[in-house]
């Protein structure tokens, strides 16, 4: 079994760390925002209730 | 380039969170505190026979993931305890939100400045502030509703489809994309929303128009200072030390 190896080019790393800086942040927003404005959870919820509505998110 | 698209993202969030704090407490909650003397339990569901001992009521009874025979469950207190959760809840949702139009601005290469920002923050407010009301406008409590997983779906949806007909219209530009974005964004209203059931509800419909509309401006704001503030933070902690490329 032969495994290869390629070396990335400066360009494509700078892409790279650009794709994945974003979808870090793309991930760790949308959990924000399932926290804040979807999460069953009742202390969720309610802790998050009038912010909720203020929003637009749908609530109970 | 990660740490400074997370310290953008937290101090956008963080500003656009005390402007959209004091107007939420000062514009929405009374008419939501107001609204919740009107509220009366869901049928089928097991507080239907407890009377109205307390004046406000936050947990809903409705709730679908309510336990019918657990401990009274967690809630802030009125006053000040709640109006703080509020106010934290609006934190973690506008730095959600803040890394989100921070990951697109990177994803597609944009040079975060307050005009992209702003740019792409309107396309945020009209993709899940405004088109998901115009199927499910922003609620008191009790008002009528359709079930709550159906109007989550709906909403991410409609949401999601917004975007990416925007995404479309906006960058990509060609007449196939402008024509393919039109149909996601009109797709999930000629789907329609999930409808509410046929009944009246005791708010007052003056109570229930206002705060639709106070909603939506407040919405505007948040989304108006989280595309400013992500572009001036961007902009700020990049001109220590950072090449021109």
């Amino acid at each position: 079994m032969t495994t290869t190896t390629s070396s990335l080019a400066p360009v494509a790393v700078r892409a790279n760390e650009r794709l994945m800086a974003a979808a870090l942040a793309a991930f760790l927003g949308l959990g924000l925002i399932f926290m804040a404005g979807f999460s069953p959870a009742i202390a969720f919820h309610n802790a998050a209730h009038d912010f909720r509505h203020a929003q637009n998110f749908p609530c109970h | 380039m990660i740490l400074r698209l997370l310290s953008a993202a937290l101090a956008a969030g963080f500003l656009a969170a005390i402007v959209a704090t004091g107007l939420e407490l000062s514009l929405t909650s009374p008419l939501i505190v107001a609204a919740e003397r009107y509220e009366t339990p869901a049928p089928g569901q097991a507080a239907q026979g407890t009377t109205r001992a307390l004046p406000i009521v936050l947990a809903h009874s409705g709730h679908d993931h309510a336990a019918p025979d657990a401990a009274p469950d967690w809630q802030p207190a009125p006053g000040f305890q709640r109006m703080a959760f509020t106010g934290l809840a609006t934190l973690v949702g506008g730095v959600g939100w803040a890394l989100i139009l921070g990951a697109v601005l990177i994803a597609l290469g944009r040079e975060p400045t307050l005009q992209t920002g702003l740019a792409f923050a309107l396309a945020g407010f009209a993709s899940v502030s405004l088109a998901p009301a115009l199927g499910l406008p922003p609620e008191l409590p009790g008002q009528e509703a359709a079930p709550i997983l159906a109007r989550q779906a709906w909403w991410v949806m409609t949401a999601a489809g917004t975007a990416m007909g925007l995404y479309l219209i906006g960058v990509r530009r060609s007449l196939i994309a402008i024509l393919g974005g039109l149909v996601l964004i009109v797709a999930p209203h000629v789907v329609g929303a999930p409808p509410p059931p046929d009944t009246t509800s005791a708010v007052p419909a003056a109570l229930a128009a206002q705060f639709a509309a106070r909603s939506l401006a407040v919405s505007a704001v948040f989304w108006t200072m989280i595309g400013l503030g992500f572009g001036w933070a961007w902009q700020s902690f990049g001109s220590a030390g950072r090449r021109h490329a």
